[in-house]
């Protein structure tokens, strides 16, 4: 199987403060891949670094076999995100999100879309800025998969849902995995990672550390927090 | 690229509107109180083009305030002039820094556009919104002579507006560069620096050590009593703008292409 992902020698810093050191990471095609780590480890500085938003101090990254500065455009068409804090335009109304996300990727999706909102319980008639969290959370989902894109970045997705809907969205999920998409998922739930995830790698300190089984029990898990809590 | 710029100017629309309607209907106004105040203003004009340094900053020793045109030079003239710089300025500085501080910038950056085209959508309706602003206006403009029975001609009319859409594409660019650097809405800025190229031009016109370098700001080429009153321009007032749009677009580009999207 090829790598969707393959990133080598990544290193992000901002001024002084520490970004990520030294990168490696290979995600392989139909993966689900759990990314774990405490807070300002450094998964969304690698998340954001694969998507372009932040500009690399060294390394590469390639997506599709494809570099993710000079091909940018062309990854992203093939990419759903869903960032952690999900944020819209709060006077345009749900239907309108989604219907800007669908155009300016160039297609149709209405159908794959009212698929989603139906399952997700999503009311497209409110307007943003009467969705909490949560609802903007769903809404961010639709836009991240109308398209069925190829890969899948989801980071911390399931704060803000309620049970039912995350058990939803992790179907949704395994369902275009099955279809041939790939996801890479930044996490603090070890149960999602135990149960949907099937790689998994660790950041800490800006590091990251493959782990050789998703199977990790809550100690180890623990452990891994406490340690960057004492460096 | 369509799309953004599309959501992008009916975003902005209420805002045109307000701006071009305040400053238009504010023009209208003072076009259609000329008639009533044309009396006093003969015996207030000589008084007025005596005043030295003043009457020279603010028009009145190259027009009668008692014409249409000295009127116009004196009243419209101030208000389009600094409301359409205002409205040019608040514009441009929070078009793009918006998207960041409102933290939309992932949502619209996660979608298969560069960066180089999200910000060509937007400097594109920047600008046409400072085409709609200055048809607006000129529309009420000339709704008011006709009220009038008097006023400028076609000419005067269309090079008057035609040089202060061209200062307010200039401080468009400038504030269009800031909000490319920033990451934050920086209103308060962007009107700073409106009212910074409007004070420089009246200092600019008071005292005579500044007058050799008038032509470096905007307002220079934009003065409605030099325009009703034929005097050309200097050409360096024209060529500095130019640059200054030009290197403020290309600097725009390089820097929002170049830096870090904040989350």
């Amino acid at each position: 199987m090829d790598n969707v992902i393959e990133i080598r020698g990544l290193s992000k810093s901002y001024g002084k403060a520490r970004g990520v050191i030294d990168v490696n990471l290979s995600v392989k095609e139909g993966d689900i891949f759990g990314f774990l780590g405490p807070n300002g480890a450094g998964k969304s500085t690698t998340i954001r670094s694969i998507l372009g938003f932040l500009k690399k101090d060294a390394g590469e990254i390639r997506v599709f076999g494809l570099d993710n500065v000079k091909d940018r455009e062309k990854i992203l068409a093939d990419v759903g995100y869903m960032p952690s804090e999900a944020w819209f335009y709060d006077t345009m109304k749900v239907s309108d999100v989604i219907k800007y996300a669908a155009d300016i990727r160039g297609g149709d999706y209405s159908e794959e879309a009212a698929k989603i909102c139906e399952r997700l319980k999503v009311n497209t008639d409110k307007r943003i800025k009467e969705l909490s969290l949560g609802n903007r959370k769903k809404v961010s989902i639709v836009c991240a998969m109308q398209h069925k894109p190829k890969l899948f970045i989801f980071d911390e997705p399931t704060s803000g849902l309620d049970p039912l809907i995350q058990k939803h969205f992790f179907d949704l999920i395994n369902e275009y995995v099955n279809a041939g998409a790939t996801c890479l998922l930044s996490t603090h739930v070890l149960s999602e990672v135990n149960r949907y995830c099937r790689h998994a790698a660790i950041m800490r300190e800006g590091r990251l550390t493959m782990l050789d089984t998703v199977d990790i029990d809550e100690d180890r898990f623990l452990k891994f927090y406490e340690e960057e809590e004492e460096m | 690229m369509k799309h953004v710029f599309l959501r992008e100017l009916k975003l902005n629309l209420k805002q045109i509107l307000i701006w071009s309607l305040t400053v238009g209907i504010l023009g209208f106004v003072s076009i259609l109180l000329y008639s009533s105040m044309q009396g006093d203003m003969k015996s207030m004009a000589d008084m007025f083009s005596s005043m030295g340094a003043f009457s020279d900053a603010f028009g009145m020793s190259t027009l009668s305030i008692a014409t249409i045109e000295g009127y116009f030079a004196t009243e419209i003239g101030v208000i389009h002039g600094l409301g359409s710089a205002m409205f040019a300025a608040i514009t441009a500085i929070v078009i793009l820094s918006k998207e960041e501080e409102r933290h939309t910038g992932e949502f619209l950056l996660s979608l298969p556009l560069s960066r180089s085209r999200v910000l060509f959508a937007k400097g594109l309706c920047v600008f046409v919104g400072l085409v709609l602003f200055t048809i607006i206006c000129g529309l009420l403009y000339v709704a008011a002579f006709a009220g009038l029975g008097e006023g400028l001609t076609a000419s005067e009319l269309m090079k008057f507006l035609l040089l202060e859409f061209l200062m307010n594409v200039e401080v468009a660019s400038v504030c269009f560069l800031v909000s490319a650097v920033s990451t934050r809405i920086k209103m308060g800025l962007g009107l700073g620096l409106a009212l910074i190229f409007y004070v420089y031009d009246l200092m600019g016109r008071v005292v005579p050590d500044l007058k050799d370098y008038l032509f470096i700001g905007p307002f220079s080429y934009a003065n409605a009593s030099e325009i009703l009153s034929g005097k050309e321009s200097e050409p360096a007032a024209f060529l500095i703008a130019a640059a200054v749009i030009l290197v403020s677009a290309a600097a725009a580009v390089f820097v929002y292409n170049k830096r870090d999207l904040v989350s």
